[in-house]
């Protein structure tokens, strides 16, 4: 037996009121306060407020209850249950995979812990063109502080693994600034398996925080239940209506109709604005689901004498802003740089390549290291991000077109890891393209990588974070969402998770939305019971 | 009557997506409840065969047994996929499986349970490198697909040296 405590099994057993998929049958109407739809890092903090200010609430989740005694560090177990299609979510095209959460806690139970508030400048420019002056650097501070004390996210003191070492490492060599990064854990075991959720429940996920915090106050969990459409009379949404499903998203029995007095979509960038779209959601001025942002993201892997094990230790500690900053923020696309952790199926469906030659490749695993780069899109004419439509059966497409713009910053992005990796001791460098071989030194990466054609497919583009698509801005022709989160046209509509962002953060987004959830819950809470509560 | 028409339709990319769009209906779904059939088995067969030549036990019951399980773990692997990727697995395996999709897509004259190994190479580097979509799709596809589910295998971490999680006790 485990004998580490499981959190939500002990919540369980005192009574918390979860149902669907193995915890009970939904019945066919319920009524609360305030529905949440989703269960991650806006659902999370929203949650634990509201119950914090007595409001009756029930949490509708789309994927299952899994927690630390479920989560035995298999990516064959971790991804078909805890992720959004196995893992394997594609853009329309299929040049992007997008790892994005489906479980409770979504994202944030499955996310490396990299914890970034959001950049000053990103901030400023939603000030400068979406009006949002309110969201400046000094206004947002308190909100930060207290989801930094809440989550505990502090700066991580271990030793980086070798992985991360490498980043920073190069960096010294060419004289580039690579710090440490914060980490949302407490007791942190520092075993590499967090994007399979945490198996000590060090991480400060949703999962383990705020959602226990509201369960404890009497919130409602409905697990495996969609939240299929909203029924809209005028402006008002009169009720939700949720589809059981099985744990391959399959219809699995009756719908059920919640009637709340005010409403929170919070399912993520691809599911929030799918969830209005399908209600048909009014929508003057078509934003929504456009400008949904990405960081697209390239990687880079190396080969080095020594052993780099991937897999062991903090996946994500060290980061290099440098190259956010050689370019005004409106200019060429500037990215982040970090270190993806390494584990055989990641690994093995990420790299390019196939048979004999690739089998040769994988033998070197232990000894592979690798570099991503996110590139900040969104600040330029060009960087309009994607879109996100119904699916025939009405689940959600994402078109991400990667055009010129975007795929000159992959250019620039594999040059500049490239050159770390060399700086860094790597015997060799292999960009992840169809096209590129593994080079053997910097001036033969610089030339061969300024040869390779930059197109879709044949360059690999992965995403780990989605943002946009229902924008807040300071007026309705150029958002979404108000300033306190409200939709524009629904006055009991509140949109609280990444979706919000008009922009990419240019940073691991979970802090951002923690912060502006924050920000949003203790609004609506104090607008719904003119109580004031605080997270921290 | 319908099925053998599509015989003639040629190798253009217009009329490839057509043949996805539409006339795929006319072919037999690849996955019938949820599963491979043995059409789509004996195509994931070949496909598992070059994608991890190398990996693979080279030869006899060995090889066999380890296809077998493959392609067990494959369909487990579909099972978990939402509704819509299934169907688009079933309609790709449907074309893949009949002859002008081996020929359109593959570019393998060669039935795929008879293909060389080095047929199957050059088909997958055909699909790999072409400039048309729907063809890097397919690769990129049936490629992912093999490694993740040869990967998860814990009896194969060896081969790349990942020694599995640590124990938390």
């Amino acid at each position: 037996m485990n004998a580490i405590p499981d959190p939500i099994k002990e919540g369980l057993a005192r009574g918390w009121k979860v149902l669907g998929g193995e915890h009970g049958s939904l019945p066919q109407s319920l009524e609360c306060d305030v529905a949440i739809i989703g269960s991650g890092a806006g659902a999370g903090i929203t949650a634990e407020l509201l119950a914090k200010a007595g409001l009756k609430l029930i949490i509708i989740e789309e994927g299952p209850l899994r927690s630390s005694a479920d989560f035995h560090q298999r990516e064959s177990e971790a991804y078909p249950a805890l992720y959004q299609e196995s893992a394997a979510r594609k853009t329309s095209d299929k040049a992007m995979t997008v790892l994005q959460g489906r479980c409770v806690g979504g994202s944030t139970t499955v996310n490396w812990t990299s914890s970034f508030r959001t950049p000053v400048d990103t901030l400023k420019f939603w000030g400068d063109r979406f009006g949002l002056t309110d969201l400046n650097e000094a206004a947002m501070a308190p909100w930060f502080e207290q989801v930094e004390r809440r989550l505990s996210i502090t700066p991580w003191l271990t030793e980086p693994n070798a992985n991360n070492l490498a980043l920073r490492n190069g960096a010294i060599k060419l004289g580039v600034e690579a710090p440490t990064m914060q980490r949302n854990v407490k007791g942190c075991w520092n075993l590499g398996s967090c994007g399979m959720g945490c198996p000590t429940n060090a991480k400060q996920s949703m999962l383990v925080t705020t959602l226990p915090a509201a369960l404890d106050l009497g919130a409602t969990l409905l697990v495996q239940t969609r939240a299929e459409a909203f029924e809209f009379s005028g402006a008002e949404c009169k009720a939700l209506v949720c589809q059981p499903v099985s744990l391959n998203g399959s219809p699995t029995g009756a719908p059920l109709r919640i009637k709340a007095k005010h409403y929170v979509v919070a399912g993520g960038a691809i599911n929030s604005p799918t969830l209005l779209m399908r209600s048909k959601a009014p929508d003057p001025h078509e934003l929504l689901g456009k400008r949904t942002f990405l960081h697209p993201t390239l990687i880079s892997s190396a080969l080095f004498e020594q052993r780099i094990d991937g897999w062991d230790g903090a996946p994500q500690s060290i980061y290099s802003d440098h190259y956010l900053h050689l370019a005004p923020l409106d200019g060429p696309m500037g990215y982040k740089l970090e270190v993806p952790p390494l584990h055989p199926v990641i690994m093995a469906s990420t790299l390019v390549g196939h048979g004999r030659e690739q089998a040769e490749a994988l033998k070197l695993f232990p000894n592979s290291q690798a570099l991503l780069a996110l590139l900040r899109d969104g600040f330029n004419a060009q960087s309009v991000g994607g879109s996100v439509g119904l699916k025939r059966d009405g689940s959600a497409v994402l078109d991400y077109p990667l055009n010129d713009f975007v795929m000159d910053g992959a250019r620039r992005a594999f040059l500049s890891m490239a050159e770390l990796q060399f700086a860094a001791g790597a015997k060799s460098v292999t960009p992840l393209h169809e096209l590129a071989p593994a080079f053997k030194s910097w001036p033969e990466a610089r030339d061969g990588i300024n040869a390779l054609p930059f197109k879709p497919l044949l360059t690999r583009v992965v995403s780990a974070h989605v943002m946009g698509g229902c924008a807040m801005a300071a007026d309705a022709s150029r958002g979404v969402v108000r300033p306190d989160g409200t939709h524009w046209q629904i006055s009991n509509l509140s949109v609280i998770d990444g979706s919000l962002f008009p922009t990419s953060i240019g940073a691991n987004p979970q802090v951002s939305i923690y912060g502006q959830a924050n920000r949003l819950a203790t609004g609506l809470a104090e607008q719904l019971t003119g109580k004031h509560v605080q997270l921290a | 009557m319908k099925r053998r028409s599509l015989l003639k339709l040629g190798l253009g990319a217009a009329v490839l997506l057509g043949v996805v769009g539409g006339g795929v209906a006319l072919l037999q779904p690849g996955l019938v409840d949820g599963k491979m059939t043995p059409g789509a088995r004996r195509v994931m067969r070949a496909i598992a065969l070059a994608v991890l030549d190398g990996s693979l036990p080279p030869s006899g019951p060995d090889l066999d047994a380890a296809l077998t399980l493959q392609l067990d773990q494959v369909d487990d692997a579909i099972t978990k996929f939402p509704a819509a990727v299934r169907e688009e697995l079933s309609q790709l395996f449907a074309l893949l499986s009949s002859p002008p999709g081996r020929w359109g897509l593959a570019a393998l004259q060669t039935e795929w349970d008879s293909a060389s190994l080095a047929e199957l190479n050059q088909a997958l580097q055909a699909m790999r490198f072409s400039k048309l979509a729907l063809r890097q799709q397919t690769y990129h596809a049936l490629r992912d697909l093999n490694y993740a589910v040869y990967f998860a295998e814990p009896r194969h971490w060896v081969q790349i040296g990942y020694p599995g999680p640590k124990d938390i006790g």
